[in-house]
């Protein structure tokens, strides 16, 4: 199980500092006290990111940390409890706790806040805590700041995409059971319906990344993954511009099978009102146009110029199978041909 | 009369703060624009008396101004909210200013549990609530994702500048954006790539609010030698010889630092900051310029940079006989084209052109540096140029250096 070292053991050890941020006693602490306290919770990140994809250490803290919130919840009834999630952003935690405790004195308020003179300080992973929330400050507001200047795809979508293909590495490594890395994508998109916008960019960087450190075997899964769920397919489809629809059909197969055969569907959804004289999706609350669904096949075209005949074919054996008809309005391959050809 | 200033305006701001809050349109963009150093300017003079009762009792409607520029919710389409605008540090500088270490009434109890409610909002909450969400979900720390985000804008700023991609309005706007950054580790490579596009471009591309951040950056870098060469690229035509003189002993000894603490005489660092003064040879040219010049006092710094200049490496540690020869060149020069001496003894141009001789024994000073040297002498010092040419034209004669500018060459840049 890990041999000598046996996390689970300390990890009543582990929410001692969350216990003590929350009371009174940080009245007391000075800047050595905050560093420890925030070396302890580097600690506890660091122990996440080493077993959070051992199924079995991971189940063993799990069970630790329910019995240890229970009975430290017992005895001190303003502790919050800490899930095995929130050991990966402890010092996030510690610094929220510290910074809502009344009882935290000025001076390590002051110190929290202070200018550093960066000329010695590096981004390594030992820094102290002095300056620590002006250097949060700073990250945030320089991210803010360039941001708009990019005019391209989204930087955060990006570095999102490579942490989720990193999670789902690691829960598809520890295990031969594809069970756990299929609960971790059912969980963040479960996590996310609401807003669900915000993760199809997510996904498509997800499988675009250039990264070397994402594996092609966690894209694989993913592709999989959506291809089985075809409500999320259709709305990664839907939200996404074609541009990027066109790439990810380009760079994965799977993508452009599972892309083609949906705006087939699509087409084969579509009903012909006379009184608009167009094409409209027939399903309710479709986001879906017959404009757009031209603009997919013609952008997919210009990335993928092989797929052209293949597709004009299928189409048009679509349209004799509909009855030959060269009129406008009767079939909708047809009529997805003739704005093909325009 | 204290605080006086700060009073008056106290109903000026908070209708603003009233006014930005309430639309979101590109006048009240503009508006917050016009009006922002002033509002940092006035956020840092509440700071100046003596208590935060004595504050609040001035200036009652503080807290309403203050939780209005904070919670300001408004988010432009570029991502931006007044907070970001106004600089969030700007904001807790202002209210740990406020804050009372000990609080002698409820007024100042109150103000406290406020600040610290204001400033724990500034430290931890998110504008980009559904990325954080996530990162929260996968146990992602938002500092390590943060860091993420800006190493790969800056990657790909750096990128583009490299390869040329911006034009000349976008780099003003990336250096604009980046002044915040001159502290932030992360983003030396952006603001080097700045720098060096700089070189190239047209002059005018760089924000100077850039240029002026670095400038008071630049004493806390020990190895921002970029800020050197920005500096005076920048500066160097509207500067007063003075100045320049004074520039140029400072990016020297910076160099000398920066060459000291290295022990790898292979170091890149060097070597870029050997190219960057290299791309600039003009600057060399003013340092021989000010050689001529300048006294026995401030020639030790000069003499380094040129020695620099045409010896960038330190191989088998010459350069300590370089600069002990540079120094000898000068000194002989010095004496040869001063005023006192016009009348020429033989023996004195002797030694030097002994100078120039190659030595097998000892590391030897490039000639081309010597040569510089003697031209620049003969051309910028205080004697006749008859005699000036004189000296060249039996130097030229006598040493194994040929071929030197004829004595009618050096007419043309006597500066008469």
């Amino acid at each position: 199980m890990g041999g000598k070292f046996n996390p689970a053991g300390r990890v009543s050890l582990l929410l001692l500092p969350s216990l003590a941020a929350h009371s009174g006693v940080v009245n007391e602490w000075n800047e050595q006290t905050v560093t420890r306290a925030f070396h302890w919770a580097r600690y506890c990140e660091h122990i996440y990111s080493r077993f959070h994809g051992n199924p079995v250490i991971r189940g063993v803290l799990e069970k630790q940390l329910q019995l240890t919130n229970h009975s430290l919840k017992e005895a001190f009834p303003e502790y919050n409890a800490v899930s095995i999630l929130d050991l990966g952003r402890c010092q996030d935690l510690l610094l929220l706790w510290l910074l809502n405790n009344s009882a935290l004195p000025i001076s390590i308020m002051k110190m929290l806040f202070e200018t550093k003179a960066s000329a010695d300080s590096t981004s390594s992973d030992y820094e102290d805590v002095r300056g620590l929330c002006n250097q949060i400050i700073q990250c945030k507001s320089a991210c803010t700041v360039l941001r708009p200047l990019l005019g391209g795809p989204s930087v955060g979508a990006e570095v999102q995409g490579e942490m989720l293909m990193e999670r789902l590495g690691s829960a598809l490594s520890q295990s031969s059971d594809t069970r756990r890395a299929e609960d971790f994508l059912s969980s963040v998109l479960q996590k996310f319906e609401v807003a669900a916008e915000h993760l199809c960019p997510v996904i498509a960087a997800a499988l675009l990344t250039t990264d070397s450190a994402v594996q092609t075997a966690s894209q694989d899964f993913l592709l999989d993954w959506l291809q089985s769920r075809l409500g999320v397919l259709q709305h990664v489809c839907t939200a996404l511009p074609s541009k990027v629809l066109a790439d990810l059909a380009e760079r994965h197969q799977k993508f452009r099978d599972a892309f083609c055969k949906l705006l087939k569907k699509w087409a084969s959804e579509m009903e012909y009102r006379v009184t608009e004289g167009e094409w409209v999706h027939a399903a309710t609350n479709s986001a879906v146009s017959f404009q757009k669904m031209t603009e997919h096949y013609l952008t997919l075209f210009e990335a993928c110029p092989s797929l052209r005949t293949e597709i004009e074919d299928e189409l048009n054996a679509q349209r004799i199978a509909d009855g030959d008809f060269d009129v406008r309005g009767l079939s909708v391959w047809g009529d997805i041909l003739l704005a093909l050809r325009k | 009369k204290q605080g006086l200033v700060e009073t008056n305006q106290m109903p000026f701001w908070l209708e603003k703060a009233i006014a930005w809050g309430q639309t979101d349109t590109p006048h009240t963009r503009n508006d917050i624009s016009l009006h922002l150093k002033r509002l940092r300017d006035f956020l840092q003079h509440i700071q100046q008396f003596s208590s935060t009762t004595e504050t609040l009792n001035r200036l009652p409607l503080l807290g309403q101004l203050l939780g209005r520029l904070c919670w300001n919710s408004h988010v432009t389409a570029e991502g931006e909210s007044i907070l970001w605008k106004i600089g969030k540090c700007c904001m807790c500088f202002c209210l740990l200013a406020l804050y009372s270490e000990h609080p002698s009434n409820a007024v100042e109890r109150k103000a406290n549990q406020w600040i610290q409610k204001v400033l724990c909002h500034l430290a931890t909450d998110e504008e980009d609530g559904a990325a954080l969400g996530l990162m929260k979900h996968l146990g992602v720390p938002t500092k390590e994702y943060h860091l993420k985000v800006l190493k790969k804008v800056f990657c790909f700023y750096s990128f583009c500048l490299k390869a040329y991609l911006c034009s000349c309005g976008s780099i003003w706007a990336v250096s604009e954006a980046c002044v915040p950054l001159i502290t932030c580790p992360e983003a030396s490579p952006l603001i080097g790539a700045l720098l060096q596009q700089q070189m190239t471009c047209i002059r005018e591309s760089l924000s100077e609010n850039f240029l002026d951040a670095l400038h008071s950056a630049y004493s806390r870098y020990r190895k921002c030698f970029y800020c050197i060469f920005s500096l005076c690229f920048f500066f160097f035509p509207e500067m007063p010889q003075e100045s320049l003189k004074n520039h140029l002993i400072w990016v020297s000894s910076s160099l000398q630092r920066l060459t000291e603490e290295e022990e790898d005489e292979e170091d890149s660092d060097i070597f870029e900051a050997w190219f960057l003064l290299v791309q600039c040879g003009y600057w060399v040219q003013m340092v021989v310029q000010l050689l001529v010049t300048s006294g026995p006092e401030d020639c030790g710094p000069l003499l380094w940079l040129l020695t620099f200049y045409h010896h960038p490496t330190n191989r088998w540690h010459h350069r300590a006989s370089q600069l002990v020869q540079a120094k000898a060149a000068w000194d002989h020069l010095y004496s040869l084209f001063s005023i006192v001496a016009h009348l020429l003894p033989a023996d004195h141009l002797q030694s030097f052109i002994s100078l120039l001789a190659p030595k097998p024994q000892q590391p030897s000073l490039a000639p081309s540096l010597t040569l510089n040297l003697l031209v620049n002498f003969a051309t910028f010092g205080q004697l006749p140029q008859s005699i000036s040419a004189e000296i060249t034209q039996k130097v030229s004669k006598l040493s194994s250096l040929k071929p030197l500018h004829s004595a009618s060459h050096l007419s043309c840049y006597h500066k008469i």
